[in-house]
C-alpha cells in the first residue's frame, strides 16, 4: 500500500552549499553550511538534485518511474526531520547574495540564547535595565560592524543587522567558519548558561567580549560563574561592564583584572532632555489625579518596587521627609500595595520610554537606592541626569562614578559579603539630609542640574558602539601573540643533602628541546626549575594562565612570590615560542 | 613499527568545494575545514609514521606547518573527530611482531663515549664487549651528525653509523631520528643530560645501563634520579649488581622499571696452579707475602678517602693476610698502604692482561655490596674458584649465591660503611680453612664464568626491549577519556572568601581540585614525577590532600596510596 506523500517541505527550497559523495557504496551529502555529514539513500540524493528546481509534485513525478512511492514519501519524511535539525536546506531567507556583498565589512556574531532577538528591537518589550542597555546598544552597534544573530533561521532584520542559522549548539562544530567569518563574538553573561564556558577551549573562535551586568549577588552564584569565566578565557577574550566599578571589585579576588574592561552605557540625550518641569508636574498631576505634584518638591524613583532596588528605604524616606512628595514610576507597587504607604507617597504608574522624559522632568531630585549588587551603571540615573534632574545615589557600585561631580553621593553599608540578594544597605538619614540639602539651596539644585545634563550627553551610544569595536580590535591584538606551550618539563626528587636538606627535595625540569623536536633553548639539554615552576609550566599545556593562578593561590602561600612564578613561567613560554 | 599509534584515522572522506579542502568524519558526521598540508597529512596517516609523515612533507612544507598539522588533527582526535585515540591493542612493532630470526633494530646514540674519560679502563672495555655481543642479537645503530667528531666510532665495528645529512637551517635535534623505525633505544651514558632527551621519543622502549662505577660514585645519586623521573613503564633501567637495585629502593625510588644484568666476565685459561700465581703475584709485587700468607682479594667501591681509612683497619686486624685490593681510585690515590696490602687496578691493556694472574692467586674474595663495587670484578676474581665472604646489609647478592658467606654490615651512604670487623675477621679465617663447604663454594664460583656471559647479557637486554614494548601497550590500555576541567577559584558566601577549585565541564558542577591535579599531570607526566610533585607540596606544608577514594579514583595506580602513606 502506498503511502500519502504529504506536503511535509516546500519545494522548490534553497540548498545548503552540499557536496555528495559516495564511499564504500554508501551516499553522502556534505552540507558545509553545518558542517555536517548526511548519509542519503538513493532516492534522497536524486531529490536533492532537483530540490532547488522542482516542486515536490515535480518532483514525484520525475523519480515516480524509478522509485517506489513509498520510498520517496520515506524520503520527504527523513528530509522534514533533517530541516528542522537545521541540515541541507536554508531556513528563512536566501542571504547569500547579502553576505557576499557585503563580505568585506566587519561582522560580530551576537550569542544571546535567552532573548529574543525581535524584543530588542522593540524596547518597550523589555524590562531589565541591562536589556535595555543591550538594546541600544545594538541599535548603534551596526554603524561599524554587521550584527549577525545567533538564531534559528536566515533573515534580515533591519539594514546590517541579520538573524542567521546558528544555534548554540553548532558553535562549536562551526568553530572554523565561525573564525574566519566573524571579527569577535559578543555575549551576555549569565550565571547558568552551560554553552559559552566550553567555547574558550578552541582556538579557532575569535574573540569572545562577555558584557558584564551583575558581578556579585544570587548567593555567589553570580561571582562564581564569573570566576570560572575568568578562569577558563583564553588571552583573547574579555568582559565588558559598564563601570570601572567591577574591575576594582574584582581585583580583590584575582590576579589579572584587565580581563574586566569598562564599556560605559550611553543615554539618548535627544529624547531624554531637560523640559519645563512645572509643565511636566502638571501634567503629571493630571495624568495621577493628585494636585500636590504640582506644587510639591518632589523626589523620584523609577525601578521595580522590589527590596533589591531599594523599595523598602525609599519607604523609610517618606516616612522620615512628610514635607516632600515621594514619586514611584515602575511596572506596579509589588508586595507593597498591601502595606499602609506614607501619604506623601505616590505611584506614578508604568509609562512606555517615550513618556519617561516627562516622568523624570516631575522629578526634582532623582533618588537611587538599589542594593543588589548588580548596578554596575544605573542607566536610569544617566537618564535622570540628561533630564537635568541631579540624583542622589549610594557610595557603592559603579552608580558614583556616573554620577561625578553631577549629583551627591550619600553614604551606604556596603557588605563584604552577600546577605540573601543583597550586597549594601543604603542609610536613609544620610539620604534624607542629602535630598534636603539639594531641595533647600536652589543654587546648588540649579549647578549640579546644568551638570548633570552636560556630564549625560557625554555618555553616548554612539560611543559605547565604537568601544566595543575597539576592544575587539585590542582582543585580536592580543590573539596575535598566543602561541601553544610546547616544552617539555619532568618531576624528580632531588639529591638530599644531610647538611642543608634533610627533608626529600624535589625539582622539575625542562628540556632543551620541545615537543616538535627543535632545541628551544641553548647549551645544556635540561635545566632544572623550582617544582612550582614546572607545575605551572605543565598546568600551561592545557591550561590558562588564570587556571595556573588558581593552583598556586592554593599552593604557594605568598602572594607576590605566587604572582612571579606565573609571570616567569610564562615568559619562558612566550620566549621560547 | 607505527609510532604515531595513539591515534588511528577514522572512517572518512575527503574532499574540495570551491577551493577549499574538507575531510568528512563519516563515523560522527563532522566536516572539517583542513588545509593544504593536513590534506597531505591524512592521505598518508594511516600508512606512515609520524617521522615518515614529516620526512616525507618537508620537501613541499616548512616543518611547523607539517608538525602544526598533525598537532590540530590529533587535537581534533582528542576531541572526537577523524582520529580515534587508540585505547586497544595497537599495530605490532618489529620487536614483537616479527619472526624470532629478525633482529631487532636498536639506537644506540653515542654520547656515552664523551664520558670515556671518566670512567675506568674495565668499564670501557666492558661496554665494547658488551655491544660487541649485542650485536649478534639486535641490529644497532647510531647516528652520526656533520658536525660530530667522527674519531668517536672508531672501534665499534658491531655498531652501524647512520650518517644524518642536516639541511641548513634544520632545527630538529637528534631525538627526532629516534623516531625512524628503532624497536628500542639503548643509552649508556652515566652523567650526561643529552641523552634524557630521547626520553621524549614516543612509544619506543629505551634500555639504560648504569654502571655505577666507583669513580662516578659523586653523580650517581643525581643520575638515578633524574633518570628515574625521565623513565615511563616502557623504559628500564639496567643495573649491573643486585644490591643497586636494594639500594635503589632503599631511597625510595621506584624499582618496578629496574632490572638486574650483571656484565659478562671473561675468564681466561689458568697460567697454571694456585702456587704458580701465588708466585707470580708475589714476584709482580715484589711481596714474598702472596706465598707465605693466605691471599685475600678485596674489590673495593668505597669513596677513595674513606676506603683507605677502612682499608687500612682491614689490614690491621688481619696483619696474617696477603690483601691484593682492587680499586680504581686508590690505586693512584693511596701511596702508602699497610705492609700487607697491594692495591692494583687494570688501567691499560697490559695491567689488563695480568689481572688473571692475581685473581688466580686468591684464596677468598671479600667485596662490600654497594654502589660502586664492580660486580664483574668480583665475578671474575672468584670464577677461578675463590669463594667470596659479602659485606652487605642487604642479604648474600644472588649473584653469588652457593659461593660463600655473608657478614651484615652498615650504612646509608657509599662512604658511611660500618661493619664489625672482628666478625669479619673471623668469617674470613674460617673460611680460609680447608673443608667440605668451601670445597663446594670453589665449584660454584668456577661455574660463575659460565653462569655471567655476554651472550646472556645481550639476550636480557632485547628482552627488556620486548617487554618495554608490552609495558608500552599495556600502559595505553590504561589511558582514560578525561573530561575537561577548569581550575578556578570558588567563592564562598558563607565566609567571603575564594579557595581554588575545579569545575568540570561535562557534569557542570565543581569537583575535588587534588583529583583533577593528578589527572591533568598523568597526561604528561609518570606517576613517579606527580608523586614527586605532591610530596614537594606536602614538604611544605600542604596537606589538604583529597581522601584516598578521591585519588585511587583519579588516578589508578599507587601514586595515591603512595602520596596518602606520607
Amino acid at each position: 500500500m502506498e503511502r500519502n506523500t504529504q506536503k511535509l517541505l516546500d519545494f522548490p527550497r534553497i540548498l545548503h552549499p552540499l557536496y555528495l559523495f559516495e564511499e564504500q557504496g554508501v551516499a553522502y551529502a556534505a552540507d558545509l553550511e553545518k558542517a555536517r555529514v548526511v548519509e542519503l539513500s538513493a532516492v534522497m540524493r536524486d531529490i536533492l538534485k532537483l530540490a532547488e528546481t522542482q516542486t515536490q509534485t515535480g518532483i514525484v513525478r520525475t523519480l515516480r518511474a524509478s522509485y517506489d512511492a513509498n520510498d520517496i514519501s520515506e524520503a520527504f519524511e527523513t528530509f522534514a526531520e533533517l530541516e528542522k535539525e537545521g541540515l541541507l536546506f536554508n531556513r528563512g531567507e536566501n542571504l547569500k547574495r547579502s553576505f557576499e556583498t557585503e563580505s568585506k565589512w566587519r561582522k560580530l556574531l551576537v550569542v544571546l540564547p535567552s532573548i529574543a532577538v525581535d524584543s530588542l528591537f522593540d524596547i518597550e518589550t523589555l524590562s531589565a535595565g541591562t536589556n535595555m542597555a543591550l538594546s541600544y546598544m545594538i541599535q548603534h552597534l551596526p554603524k561599524y560592524a554587521d550584527l549577525h544573530f545567533a538564531g534559528s533561521q536566515n533573515r534580515k532584520i533591519t539594514d546590517g543587522v541579520y538573524e542567521i542559522d546558528i544555534g548554540i549548539e553548532d558553535l562549536i562544530r562551526l568553530r572554523s567558519k565561525i573564525g574566519e567569518t566573524y571579527y569577535g563574538i559578543l555575549t551576555l553573561h549569565q550565571e547558568q548558561e552551560r554553552w559559552l564556558l566550553p567555547l574558550y577551549r578552541y582556538r579557532e573562535f575569535p574573540p569572545i567580549l562577555v558584557q558584564c551586568h551583575a558581578p556579585r549577588g544570587h548567593g555567589g552564584q553570580a561571582m562564581n560563574s564569573i570566576l570560572r569565566h575568568y578562569a577558563a578565557m583564553r588571552e583573547c577574550d574579555g568582559f565588558t561592564a559598564p563601570s570601572d566599578y567591577v574591575r576594582e571589585f574584582y581585583a580583590d579576588y584575582v590576579w589579572d583584572p584587565s580581563f574586566f574592561n569598562t564599556l560605559p552605557n550611553g543615554v539618548d540625550s535627544a529624547l531624554f532632555r531637560p523640559m519645563d518641569k512645572a509643565a511636566a508636574k502638571r501634567e503629571i498631576s493630571k495624568m495621577v489625579g493628585d494636585d500636590r505634584i504640582e506644587s510639591a518638591s518632589t523626589v523620584g524613583y523609577l525601578s521595580r518596587v522590589q527590596s533589591e532596588k531599594g523599595a523598602s528605604v525609599y519607604l523609610k524616606l517618606a516616612a522620615l521627609n512628610p514635607h516632600l512628595l515621594f514619586l514611584i514610576a515602575g511596572p506596579n507597587m509589588g508586595r507593597y500595595a498591601s502595606r499602609k504607604l506614607p501619604d506623601n507617597l505616590v505611584y506614578v504608574g508604568f509609562h512606555p520610554r517615550e513618556k519617561l522624559p516627562l516622568i523624570y522632568n516631575a522629578f526634582d531630585v532623582y533618588c537611587f537606592l538599589s542594593m543588589s549588587g548588580e548596578e554596575t551603571f544605573g542607566l536610569t540615573v544617566l537618564e535622570a541626569m540628561a533630564c537635568g534632574v541631579p540624583p542622589v545615589v549610594p557610595n557603592f557600585d559603579g552608580v558614583p562614578a556616573v554620577v561625578g561631580a553631577a549629583g551627591l553621593v550619600a553614604d551606604a553599608e556596603s557588605f563584604d559579603q552577600d546577605i540573601a540578594t543583597l550586597v549594601s544597605y543604603p542609610c536613609p538619614i544620610d539620604f534624607s539630609n542629602k535630598i534636603n540639602g539639594l531641595l533647600n539651596n536652589t543654587e546648588l539644585w540649579q549647578t549640579l542640574s546644568k551638570k548633570a545634563r552636560e556630564r549625560a550627553v557625554l555618555f553616548t551610544w554612539d560611543k559605547t558602539a565604537r568601544r566595543i569595536v575597539q576592544l575587539f580590535e585590542e582582543l585580536h591584538r592580543k590573539k596575535k601573540l598566543i602561541n601553544p606551550n610546547r616544552l617539555l618539563n619532568v618531576f624528580t626528587p632531588a639529591q638530599p643533602s644531610e647538611e642543608e636538606h634533610p627533608e626529600p627535595t624535589y625539582k622539575s625540569f625542562v628540556l632543551s628541546m620541545n615537543e616538535h623536536y627543535e632545541r628551544c633553548l641553548i647549551r645544556d639539554a635540561v635545566y632544572p626549575l623550582r617544582v612550582e615552576n614546572g607545575l605551572v609550566l605543565s598546568i600551561l599545556k592545557e591550561h590558562t594562565p588564570r587556571e595556573a593562578e588558581a593552583i598556586l593561590a592554593e599552593w604557594v602561600p605568598d602572594e607576590t612570590e605566587a604572582r612571579a612564578i606565573l609571570k616567569r613561567v610564562r615568559g619562558l613560554v612566550d620566549g621560547t615560542a | 613499527m607505527v609510532s604515531h599509534r595513539r591515534y588511528r584515522l577514522k572512517q572518512h572522506h575527503t574532499f574540495e568545494q570551491d577551493d577549499r579542502k574538507y575531510a568528512a568524519d563519516l563515523e560522527t558526521g563532522d566536516i572539517v575545514q583542513i588545509n593544504d598540508v593536513e590534506w597531505e597529512i591524512l592521505s598518508c596517516y594511516a600508512s606512515q609514521t609520524r617521522y615518515q609523515i614529516v620526512e616525507n612533507l618537508r620537501k613541499d612544507y616548512k616543518l611547523t606547518a607539517i608538525f602544526d598539522g598533525i598537532e590540530r588533527l590529533e587535537q581534533l582526535g582528542r576531541q572526537g573527530t577523524l582520529l580515534h585515540r587508540v585505547v586497544a591493542a595497537v599495530e605490532p612493532t618489529v620487536a614483537q611482531g616479527q619472526p624470532r630470526d629478525q633482529k631487532p633494530k636498536v639506537l644506540v646514540p653515542f654520547h656515552f663515549t664523551g664520558e670515556k674519560s671518566s670512567l675506568d679502563y674495565l668499564t670501557n672495555l666492558n661496554r665494547y664487549q658488551f655491544l660487541t655481543h649485542l650485536a649478534a642479537f639486535a641490529e644497532l645503530e647510531t647516528l652520526s651528525f656533520p658536525e660530530e667528531k667522527k674519531e668517536d666510532f672508531q672501534d665499534l665495528d658491531a655498531v652501524r653509523v647512520r650518517n644524518i645529512d642536516v639541511a641548513a637551517g634544520n632545527a630538529l635535534t637528534s631525538p627526532w631520528y629516534a623516531m625512524d623505525g628503532y624497536d628500542g633505544i639503548l643509552l649508556l651514558s652515566q652523567f650526561l643530560t643529552d641523552d634524557l632527551l630521547y626520553y621524549r621519543v614516543p612509544d619506543v622502549p629505551i634500555v639504560h645501563c648504569i654502571d655505577a662505577t666507583q669513580r662516578l660514585q659523586h653523580v650517581l645519586l643525581k643520575t638515578l634520579l633524574t633518570l628515574c623521573a625521565f623513565q615511563s613503564p616502557k623504559d628500564t633501567l639496567v643495573v649491573k649488581a643486585s644490591w643497586m637495585k636494594e639500594w635503589i629502593a632503599e631511597l625510595g625510588m621506584p624499582a618496578d622499571n629496574v632490572r638486574v644484568i650483571p656484565d659478562g666476565i671473561d675468564v681466561v685459561a689458568p697460567i697454571g696452579d694456585k702456587a704458580l700465581a701465588k708466585q707470580h703475584t708475589a714476584a709482580l709485587f715484589d711481596k714474598p707475602m702472596f706465598v707465605k700468607q693466605p691471599v685475600v682479594g678485596l674489590i673495593s667501591g668505597f669513596e677513595p678517602s674513606r676506603g683507605a681509612v677502612w682499608i687500612s683497619e682491614f689490614a690491621r686486624a688481619n696483619p696474617h693476610l696477603a690483601i691484593f685490593v682492587y680499586d680504581t681510585l686508590l690505586e693512584q690515590q693511596y701511596r702508602h698502604p699497610p705492609e700487607n696490602v697491594v692495591i692494583f687496578s687494570a688501567d691499560d691493556e697490559e695491567t689488563r692482561s695480568v689481572l688473571p694472574i692475581f685473581f688466580q692467586a686468591l684464596d677468598l674474595v671479600c667485596f662490600p655490596a654497594m654502589p660502586g663495587t664492580p660486580l664483574s670484578i668480583v665475578l671474575e676474581a672468584m670464577a677461578y674458584g675463590a669463594p667470596c665472604v659479602a659485606m652487605t646489609k642487604y642479604g648474600m647478592p644472588p649473584e653469588v649465591a652457593g659461593a660463600g658467606a655473608v657478614v651484615e654490615s652498615e650504612g646509608n651512604d657509599f662512604g658511611n660503611f660500618r661493619v664489625p670487623m672482628s666478625e669479619l675477621s673471623n668469617t674470613i679465617n674460617q673460611w680460609l680453612k680447608p673443608s667440605h663447604t668451601r670445597i663446594e663454594c670453589e665449584d660454584a664460583a668456577k661455574r660463575l664464568a659460565q653462569k655471567f656471559t655476554w651472550e646472556k647479557v645481550a639476550q636480557e637486554i632485547v628482552q627488556c626491549l620486548e617487554e618495554g614494548h608490552q609495558q608500552s601497550v599495556n600502559a595505553f590500555r590504561r589511558e582514560r577519556n578525561l573530561s575537561p576541567s577548569v581550575f578556578c577559584r570558588r567563592y564562598n558566601p558563607g565566609s567571603g572568601t575564594t579557595e581554588s577549585s575545579v569545575y568540570r565541564l561535562g557534569i557542570h558542577r565543581y569537583d575535588c581540585l587534588q583529583a583533577a591535579l593528578i589527572e591533568m599531570l598523568a597526561e604528561r607526566h609518570t606517576p613517579a614525577e606527580i608523586e614527586a610533585v605532591f610530596k614537594h607540596f606536602q614538604g611544605k606544608g600542604f596537606t589538604s590532600v583529597a581522601n584516598e577514594f578521591v585519588l585511587e579514583m583519579a588516578f589508578p595506580t599507587n601514586v595515591g596510596k603512595s602520596i596518602l602513606s606520607e
